[in-house]
């Protein structure tokens, strides 16, 4: 174009009125210009097909966006260096670790940890937190432990070893004596020993209760109370002795008129003044009820208003478990495969290899080792090693790594296995596309190319097939097949099809009569010339569109269909064109998340995520393909 | 138009007839599995010989028992058998036999036109006693749904057509293409966890039948409704949209204009009710795509409807009760059919459904 106007005025174009009649000059009056070339390049179906799709950024932008998911379904599970396959229960449930964002607190990689009981000799130990208590270590390693996020409150218990606080309640069954006993306690009485009580509450009028200790096989007794309060008895005092010591439990003899009770909260052991054992520890596992002089047991004791002291916490998964943990019964194979996977780093740089116990340099997976116990057996030699495991090194990482996904219940990498998943959904929906649409283009072309009775019988055999309900495909395909792949693809192509071959027969009635063909006709073509070369090549954007817009309804149906349990699953894999396929398609994914979703939502959240994109997308991209090979159809459906 | 509905239905019907037809020939040509529960097994199998699909006979004696149990005699497939302790302290095999497939669809069209009896399900209650329960729970899920959905999608697809083109039609387009591509079991387990689990607005799943009071079994609607319906609901508003913009553009509208109707008149008079056309036939199919869609809603909310029992009968291979769940299922879409074909007739007079050309 911009050679051709090279020496014409451009000013024309706009004010006109105002040009001098002399400039106007006629572009070609002696020349011919009907055998002429044209110098533009003439623009055909697909291209302005693609000039239209390039206009709508929207489309592009998504179209893009489905390119890179595609690409990375793909290539992702091949270049991961995580696991994606078979169980590795050490690493199951992993929150997810996202680079850069865990620094503003989300997916760092912790995990919410609720009610885990107190180590109360913890409390105070925190620098910043002193009135807090951290859980017991052989559960949770105290450095893993995000104190900032540390909280304690407690709930009611009635037993256990770590309910505290409240009373115990001595309850009588029945009128007459109830006899109760407490654990064992030595005294010294060089050391002055003393006993201390509180006595909360005693109920009914007649009830009175009397406390014993037992000194050389006779009942010694220390004080007798009926109503509440706190009192103190000297044990020198009340036995007569200085010198020597006994072991004594502590006995409560109770007459009452009624199934009355007392509430003893506290009983403190001093010595020379100061408490050495404070047994507010009201365990009914401490106190017993005994048979009192008729031989009955008539007695209760149960804990009232204890508390248990609970933490919750986020606590660091990735430092936890990918740092060293003792494996106790290591195989002497399973020990030489791991050193000798990187020989050169496996020097020992404490003790001797072979003797007592050892430990290796910082880059082995295998730090230390605490001991080898060799089992004769005849010919063989069985060692057994007890060992400390790197397990970052014995996986193969330099540094923690990242499950920007989390990892499932076998351990797997979510972000690998959402790809590899998504692959396989892509695939076969791909496949069954493929399927679907030679079918539906082949009977659809006959249907509208034959017309006439053809085309009513086969429209009527269509309707049938579309009016069955996908409940009962699948209830016939589960029961004869069971379920699997073969289900799968049958239940998916069964109707699949029927919507492609609409269109085709709608296309093929538009174009049938058309000159050319009766042109082609006259000349002496084939029908399938004439369906193949002729007409089939006008539907051909709209099939496209059609084709397209069917991946995502497949995916649509296979996930539905593997979600409720009926479809692909785990361990079951299959093979197309020799690459080995995961049997875990999204749904399945989906169908795992869901036994999880209140306690770990991410396990549902991310591959939901993952598929919505998907299917958005794709969505998109197939109708602005359809507004580009057919701009009337826009905004339609 | 009467002979046309005639014709329709019988033709329906005979679609209905053939497929249920098939799907039992099929199911039963594939392996049984009675209860494992051996009282109930036996029970089964009496039903089944009740039903007409299996034969009975006792086989007394001595060898030919003996022979049968060492596996030398060929039973028919899922044939079985079990020892039952007669008078004179001699044992007897009762021996359940399989009737061949054609006289057990004669039987089974039998008991069905005769006694209305569908056949008992894995705990030997009748199967139509199990769907009378599920029925009524599915098909409210479904009215609710369909309640919520068509006014708030024609609301949505007609603000969307007025204002073509503006910063609210394109978030409504937007907000159609998610909720049309997302498949329906994601968007309602993104509910549940999003208002069931971390908001906790809502409950988690139904509720049990011990719990009374409106309130929470209102509550307990609220998310599956609105999980089936969000796919029915876009594609309305998109259709409605569609619709109504080409009717927007029309001549007779334009001299509705002309003759002095303001833009609320003209619309409400005169576009919506041509672009009613093709959407109430839409609306009649969206409620069969709303009940099989709900299957998977069932399962993920625990609801005790026909779609949860379909899921639990096809895992428990009891094909007795998913025959009976997709003889529903298909009797509902066939029907929907109907009413589509002939509401085109009433909602657009011009339209002469059966007419000669």
């Amino acid at each position: 174009m911009a050679d051709k106007n090279k020496n014409k005025d451009y000013e024309i174009a706009n004010d006109v009125p105002n040009v001098d009649k002399e400039k106007f000059t006629f572009v070609q009056q002696d020349e011919k210009i009907f055998d002429k070339k044209f110098e533009t390049k003439p623009v055909g179906y697909f291209k302005d097909a693609m000039i239209r799709f390039a206009k709508n950024k929207t489309n592009v932008y998504a179209t893009i966006i489905l390119f890179i998911m595609i690409i990375m379904a793909i290539f992702v599970p091949e270049f991961t260096t995580k696991r994606t396959s078979g169980t590795e229960s050490h690493v199951r449930y992993m929150p997810p670790r996202i680079p850069i964002v865990e620094n503003f607190g989300i997916a760092r990689g912790y995990e919410q940890i609720p009610d885990q009981v107190v180590d109360r000799s913890t409390i105070g130990t925190i620098d910043d937190y002193p009135e807090l208590g951290l859980p017991f270590a052989d559960r949770f390693d105290h450095e893993h432990i995000d104190v900032s996020t540390l909280e304690n409150y407690t709930i009611s218990c009635t037993s256990g070893d770590h309910c505290y606080g409240g009373q115990g309640r001595f309850q009588a069954l029945e009128a007459g004596e109830a006899v109760f006993q407490s654990g064992l306690i030595t005294f010294e009485f060089e050391n002055n020993p003393s006993l201390e009580f509180i006595i909360t509450e005693v109920t009914g009028d007649n009830t009175d209760v009397e406390i014993f200790v037992e000194y050389d096989n006779e009942l010694v007794s220390l004080h007798t109370f009926d109503s509440d309060g706190e009192f103190s008895v000297d044990i020198n005092d009340a036995i007569g002795e200085d010198y020597g010591t006994f072991t004594s439990r502590i006995r409560f003899e109770m007459t009452t008129d009624s199934d009355e009770s007392f509430y003893l909260e506290l009983v403190r052991f001093l010595e020379n003044g100061s408490v050495v054992d404070e047994d507010d520890v009201i365990d009914v596992s401490n106190y017993s009820s005994i048979p009192n002089s008729d031989g009955d047991l008539n007695g209760a004791v149960e804990r009232r208003n204890g508390e248990l002291l609970y933490s919750s916490f986020e606590y660091d998964r990735y430092t936890s478990r990918y740092s060293t943990r003792s494996v106790s019964e290591m195989s002497g194979s399973r020990f030489d495969e791991i050193i000798n996977r990187n020989p050169e780093a496996c020097e020992v740089v404490s003790g001797t290899e072979g003797e007592g116990s050892w430990e290796y340099a910082e880059g082995c997976p295998i730090s230390r080792v605490n001991s080898l116990t060799e089992i004769d057996r005849g010919e063989i030699t069985t060692r057994i090693y007890d060992v400390e495991v790197n397990y970052m090194v014995e996986r193969g990482f330099d540094s923690i790594p990242y499950h920007f996904f989390g990892t499932d219940a076998q351990g797997r990498d979510l972000f690998g296995l959402s790809w590899k998943a998504l692959r396989t959904s892509l695939l076969l929906g791909v496949i069954v596309s493929f399927i679907n649409i030679t079918i539906g283009v082949v009977y659809g072309a006959v249907e509208g190319y034959y017309g006439g009775k053809v085309d009513l019988l086969m429209e009527r055999f269509a309707e049938i097939i579309s009016r069955i309900p996908w409940l009962v495909t699948l209830s016939i395909m589960v029961a004869l097949l069971g379920s699997g792949l073969g289900t799968l693809v049958v239940i998916l192509i069964f109707q699949g099809w029927i919507g492609i071959s609409g269109v085709t027969r709608t296309q093929f009635y538009r174009y049938k009569g058309r000159e050319y063909v009766l042109a082609s006709r006259s000349l002496g073509s084939k029908d399938s010339r004439l369906i193949f070369r002729h007409i089939l090549p006008n539907a051909i954007g709209t099939i496209i569109t059609a084709s397209i817009l069917s991946i995502p309804l497949v995916i649509f149906a296979e996930s539905t269909i593997s979600y409720l349990g009926f479809g692909l699953g785990h361990g079951t894999t299959f093979n197309f064109l020799g690459v080995e396929f995961s049997g875990v398609s999204i749904g399945v994914l989906l169908a795992d998340g869901q036994t999880q979703i209140g306690s770990r939502p991410y396990l549902t959240v991310f591959p939901a995520i993952i598929i919505s994109i998907l299917m958005i997308t794709f969505n998109m991209f197939g109708n602005a393909l359809r507004d580009a090979f057919n701009p009337s159809l826009r905004g339609s459906e | 138009m009467i002979r046309y509905t005639l014709i329709r239905s019988v033709w329906i019907f005979i679609v209905l007839f053939v497929v249920l037809s098939i799907n039992f020939t099929l199911l039963r040509l594939a392996p049984q599995f009675p209860p494992p529960d051996e009282d109930q097994r036996s029970l089964y199998y009496e039903r089944q010989v009740h039903d007409g699909m299996f034969s009975v006979r006792v086989e007394d004696d001595p060898e030919q028992m003996q022979a049968i149990l060492d596996g030398d005699v060929d039973l028919p497939d899922s044939s079985y058998y079990f020892r039952e302790p007669s008078a004179a302290n001699v044992q007897r095999l009762r021996i359940y036999e399989p009737v061949p497939i054609p006289q057990q669809y004669a039987n089974w069209v039998e008991n069905i036109f005769t006694e209305w009896n569908w056949g008992t399900d894995y705990t030997n209650t009748p199967v139509f006693q199990v769907l009378q329960r599920a029925i009524p729970v599915t098909v409210m899920l479904n009215v609710f749904a369909l309640i919520f959905y068509i006014p708030v999608g024609f609301a949505l697809g007609i603000i969307a057509a007025l204002k073509k083109n503006s910063t609210t039609d394109n978030a409504i387009s937007f907000s159609v293409m998610v909720f049309i591509s997302v498949p329906s079991f994601v968007i309602m387990t993104l509910l549940v966890l999003i208002f069931g689990y971390q908001l906790d607005w809502l409950p988690t799943r139904y509720y049990a039948s011990d719990i009374t009071g409106f309130v929470p079994r209102l509550q307990a609607f609220i998310l599956p409704v609105l999980g089936s319906s969000f796919g029915a609901l876009a594609a309305l508003t998109r259709t409605t949209r569609a619709e109504l913009t080409e009717v927007l553009t029309s001549e007779f509208l334009l001299l509705a204009r002309t003759k002095g109707l303001t833009r609320p008149q003209a619309v409400v008079r005169h576009a919506m009710r041509n672009s009613m056309v093709p959407l109430v036939p839409g609306i009649i199919f969206s409620f069969v795509g709303l009940l099989s869609g709900s299957v998977v809603i069932e399962e993920i909310y625990s609801i005790p409807g026909t779609g949860r029992i379909f899921v639990q009968a096809m895992r428990r291979n009891d094909y007795n009760l998913a025959l009976g769940v997709t003889a529903f299922y298909t009797t509902i879409s066939l029907v929907s059919v109907l009413f589509v074909d002939l509401s085109y007739g009433l909602v657009d007079p011009r339209i002469r459904m059966g007419a000669r050309k």
